[in-house]
């Protein structure tokens, strides 16, 4: 019997022994088992599975037997990088994969911008800081439906459009311009979008590390006569170089997989084609699920490098 | 009247008094960030109560002339025309949303436990792949996850993928699960441990020590993870458009976006839709600000 126990595997011996630290660990994986299965299997399995469909012909008719689908190497990989959506044809037609990287930076770069200033705003005491705090957080918290509809219906070139009356009353232009409708401009919208929408993120971490730097720099600085602008350049900005990196990487990432905003803004029309939405549509309105796979693993190489980056930079500065 | 001149006057002169530079500069930005950021809350429900009129007139309607419900009569009738039954679409976001929340809640909390309190190998691993997940785009693992399941709904034909809300359900909690552990392990392991210790001495088992230690003890926590789960189950989009075809079958996201892309769009309708969809997920976050904030910045929702 002694001799069965050990030569059975070290994990199993684990498993059926019944010491404190087994018992404890066997009720872990009891505990944990539930969200463990839900995740492999609808998040890391079709991770896998969407590289091997990249590699595939897939479409409606063999979708019931996607597992026998023909291998098509590299084919779906080619048809991408042909495709005129997805490479650079001209400055006004960047195509998808561009389109992505500069909605994603500047539209990043515009949040972390918006949300330090709304922080350093917030950071004053004055009588209204709660709500306007809560206010602040609108943006953020509402669904991306019906802010998406709202601005669009306030840029719409109708003469009840407000955004392009007021423009106009403003003499800021002469005439209404389909804002969303016109290359250029759409693409500004949406980046102006992020940053209304996502600058509350951004704001909130700022605004906690801010509430932790340490008063007394403050005032030692201002014993040394320097002004509001040094002390902001010279004490504010270096606190917060760490959380604004982390910030900026993390809406990078999450802009850059961002699918909801410019499909409901744009449609992706006019110049806004980005990833996301340009898998969307070889999949769900082409229904070429191999070619969509393969935009979308060209998306996940970009991202991976942005990961890289990210653990090896910002992680470890944060620690 | 000269008094009120002279009134007027000496606020002018205490406004020029108080106000210096730094102070103009913080009021005109607080002045801007409150215009933008309330104008298109404000459009959205002032746009609810105009007519048809008003939103197609020559020059922006800025207040509704009455207070009418129609565009809110038009959008709960159910014999308004082939798609208005907004009714049906409600009652599915919440199908949808609550047992997301609830399901996600539970089991996120027994996961998270596990990770904070007690020890096994593969703990680091799994919190990190866990972060990994986080940042994982969604438009990769919808057509794996669409392909899959038309597969095994073939094989097994017991369901349908396609108009099934608990379909929904499944993918909601495998984007909400990792977020929700996260949180909430980081949560619990700001509680200390010494009740859990002594309850454990004194015989309680560690599931009674959860059920009448840990969870009493954050109720917070566990709220605010609640209702992150359900403003992602409530807000998404993507799955939501490529699983459910049927109208009826709609939650509130997509079938906002059918009102809109209807050939003669309703401005008026489609804001009154936008007010039902946002209304309860407003309130809800006014009233709990005070914890949700304090998760909003750990991530809670993402994107």
């Amino acid at each position: 019997m002694t001799t069965t126990t050990q030569t059975s595997t070290p994990l199993f011996k684990r498993m059926m022994s019944n010491s404190m630290g087994a018992r404890e660990a066997r009720l872990a994986w009891i505990l944990i088992l539930p969200t463990i299965v839900i995740v492999l299997g609808l998040v890391l399995f079709p991770a896998i599975f969407s590289i091997w469909i990249s590699f595939r012909d897939v479409g409606l008719n063999n979708l019931d037997s996607v597992f026998s689908a023909p291998f098509k190497g590299f084919g779906n990989y080619t048809a991408v990088f042909n495709d005129f959506a997805f490479k650079y044809n001209s400055i006004t037609n960047m195509g998808a994969a561009l389109t992505s990287i500069v909605y994603s930076f500047s539209g990043t770069i515009l949040t972390v911008v918006v949300g330090l200033l709304a922080a350093l705003l917030l950071n004053q005491p004055f009588r209204a800081r709660g709500l306007s705090r809560a206010i602040f957080l609108f943006p953020y918290v509402a669904p991306i439906v019906s802010v998406a509809y709202v601005w669009r219906w306030m840029l719409d070139p109708k003469p009840s459009g407000v955004i392009n009356y007021l423009s106009i009353q403003l003499n800021l232009i002469d005439r209404p311009i389909p804002f969303l409708a016109k290359v250029g401009w759409a693409l500004l919208l949406v980046i102006i979008f992020e940053g209304w929408r996502y600058f509350p993120f951004a704001m909130l971490m700022i605004l906690a590390r801010l509430q932790a730097v340490d008063k007394t720099l403050y005032e030692a600085a201002k014993v040394d006569g320097a002004n509001a602008l040094q002390r902001f350049w010279n004490i504010t900005l270096p606190e917060l170089r760490f959380v604004i990196g982390a910030i900026f990487l993390l809406r990078l990432i999450w802009t850059f997989n961002k699918f909801d905003d410019i499909f409901l803004l744009t449609g992706g029309g006019f110049g806004t084609k980005v990833l996301p939405v340009l898998t969307y549509e070889f999949s769900f309105r082409l229904f070429d699920f191999g070619k969509g796979a393969a935009t979308s693993m060209i998306l996940l190489v970009i991202l991976v490098v942005f990961l890289v980056f990210y653990a090896r930079f910002v992680m470890r500065d944060v620690e | 009247m000269a008094n009120i001149e002279s009134q007027k006057a000496t606020f002018i002169e205490h406004l020029a008094r108080r106000m210096t530079w730094p102070r103009f500069f913080f009021w005109l930005g607080m002045t801007v960030f409150w215009t933008t950021i309330i104008f298109p809350f404000y459009w959205m429900v002032s746009s609810s109560f105009k007519t048809g009129a008003e939103i197609a007139g020559r020059t922006p309607a800025f207040v509704p002339g009455t207070l009418r419900w129609n565009a809110y009569q038009q959008l709960f009738n159910e014999n308004w025309d082939r798609f208005h039954d907004f009714g049906t679409n409600v009652t599915n976001s919440i199908l949808v949303a609550i047992p997301t929340a609830i399901i996600a809640v539970i089991l996120s909390m027994l996961g998270a436990y596990a990770i904070a309190r007690l020890k096994f190998r593969g703990k680091e691993l799994m919190l990190n792949s866990v972060l990994l997940i986080y940042l994982f785009p969604g438009i990769l693992l919808i057509i794996p996850l669409f392909a899959m399941l038309a597969q095994i709904s073939r094989w097994i034909g017991l369901f349908d993928i396609q108009d099934n809300l608990a379909v929904l359900v499944f993918t909601y909690l495998a984007t909400t699960l990792p977020v929700a552990l996260y949180m909430l392990a980081n949560y619990f392991r700001t509680i200390p441990d010494e009740i859990e210790q002594a309850a454990l001495i004194d015989g309680c088992t560690r599931l009674g020590v959860i059920w009448r230690i840990t969870m009493p003890l954050s109720v917070p926590a566990l709220v605010s993870v609640g209702i992150y789960t359900f403003m992602i189950a409530w807000n998404e989009l993507l799955y939501a458009l490529v699983f459910l075809n049927d109208r009826t079958m709609f939650t509130m996201p997509i079938k906002i976006m059918a009102i809109f892309n209807d050939p003669s769009p309703q401005m008026e309708v489609v804001m009154a839709a936008s007010v039902v969809m946002s209304l309860p997920v407003m309130l809800l976050f006014l009233v709990l600000e005070r914890y949700l904030a304090e998760g909003l910045s750990a991530g809670g929702v993402k994107g």
